[in-house]
């Protein structure tokens, strides 16, 4: 009968033991679910998955692309400063937006303009191409819009719970014009005390 | 004292205190809200919802549907949710846009969102349609924390 107590309890014990949160097994989650981590100081990859959705809602809801004299739209991409203390690549939220843009035909992205251009094997094949037609100017794309940002951050705590808000600001420059023709923020406040899996 | 009267009385101090919990409980963070629409908006549509989780459905509800197109073109959905409950809920939501032969547009805006609604309050949930090929959308709810 003892020895039966004493099975039953080391039963538990390792039920128990298998089932603490510090033992769970790695798997695979959808990116982006509510089942992810969510850290308090830190941006995490469901932040910026939002933000990109934000932007997109908002450019596709104002319809400022069609708008533009080349159709679809050629835009720049411009700096997007990280002015948060996490550290992660910005071109994860442009990224994003330049898939559905791009491949949805709503616009396309220059990537041979200016003297620091994303693609300079691209620029350096007009250039020849330029050159062999015996054309003597520079061979320059006609961007409608360029497009920057800033990620910023405002954190708080009051005793032992912390407050963080990631505001994700994008702009679309007129490059005729000069002007302002889209902007938006996107805001993230998350609260607690350590970082979490899920909501 | 008799019986009957014993009773009586732990009725009354039952009552009592299921009637003050309940004041307690939904007075902490409960929302009055006022609105000057009584009826469904002129854009409102019907939809369908396929309940799995009772207790969900009971105290989260979509109380309206509304589907206009936008000044851009794309279709923007708007689902007010209103929280029945006596407690803060939070809950995450996701929108897939579907084109007019039925298939799910892939989209970087079809992404799961979470929102907090307080007891007895509603907010607003939206999207925007991809493209303007999006005809209707399907909406997914998932675990709504007490």
């Amino acid at each position: 009968m003892r020895i039966r107590t004493a099975s039953i309890a080391s039963a538990a014990a390792l039920a128990a033991f298998l089932a603490a949160p510090g033992c769970e097994r790695a798997r695979y989650v959808e990116t982006g679910s509510p089942e992810g981590i969510i850290s308090v100081n830190d941006v995490d990859f469901q932040d910026i998955l939002k933000a990109s959705s934000g932007m997109l809602e908002s450019l596709g809801q104002t319809g400022v692309l069609k708008t533009a004299k080349n159709k679809p739209a050629q835009l720049i991409i411009g700096d997007v400063v990280n002015d948060t203390s996490s550290r992660f690549d910005v071109g994860e939220v442009t990224y994003r937006m330049r898939e559905q843009l791009v491949n949805s035909g709503q616009a396309t992205v220059v990537t041979t303009f200016g003297t620091t251009p994303e693609d300079k094997q691209a620029q350096e094949v007009l250039r020849r191409e330029k050159f062999l037609k015996g054309e003597t100017v520079e061979p320059l794309p006609d961007p409608d819009f360029s497009l920057t940002g800033k990620i910023t951050q405002v954190k708080r705590s009051a005793g032992g719970t912390k407050q963080a808000t990631y505001t994700f600001r994008l702009t679309l420059t007129n490059l005729r014009t000069g002007l302002e023709a889209w902007t938006k923020t996107v805001d993230m406040t998350k609260l607690g005390n350590k970082n979490a899996v899920g909501f | 004292m008799t019986v009957p009267r014993i009773a009586a009385r732990a009725v009354v101090t039952v009552a009592s205190a299921l009637f003050f919990g309940a004041v307690i409980v939904t007075g902490c963070g409960t929302v009055n809200t006022t609105s000057t629409r009584t009826g469904p908006a002129d854009s409102a549509v019907e939809a369908t919802t396929k309940v799995n989780n009772l207790l969900q459905q009971l105290f989260l509800t979509a109380k309206e549907v509304r589907m206009n197109r936008t000044k851009g073109g794309p279709m923007e959905v708007q689902v007010d949710v209103e929280n029945n409950g006596f407690s803060y809920k939070t809950f995450a939501y996701r929108f897939d846009w579907v084109d007019a032969k039925g298939n799910v547009i892939e989209s970087q805006t079809s992404v799961w969102k979470s929102t907090n609604v307080p007891s007895g309050g509603s907010t607003v949930i939206r999207s925007v349609a991809p493209d303007e090929e999006a005809t209707d959308f399907r909406l997914q709810v998932r675990r709504a924390d007490s």
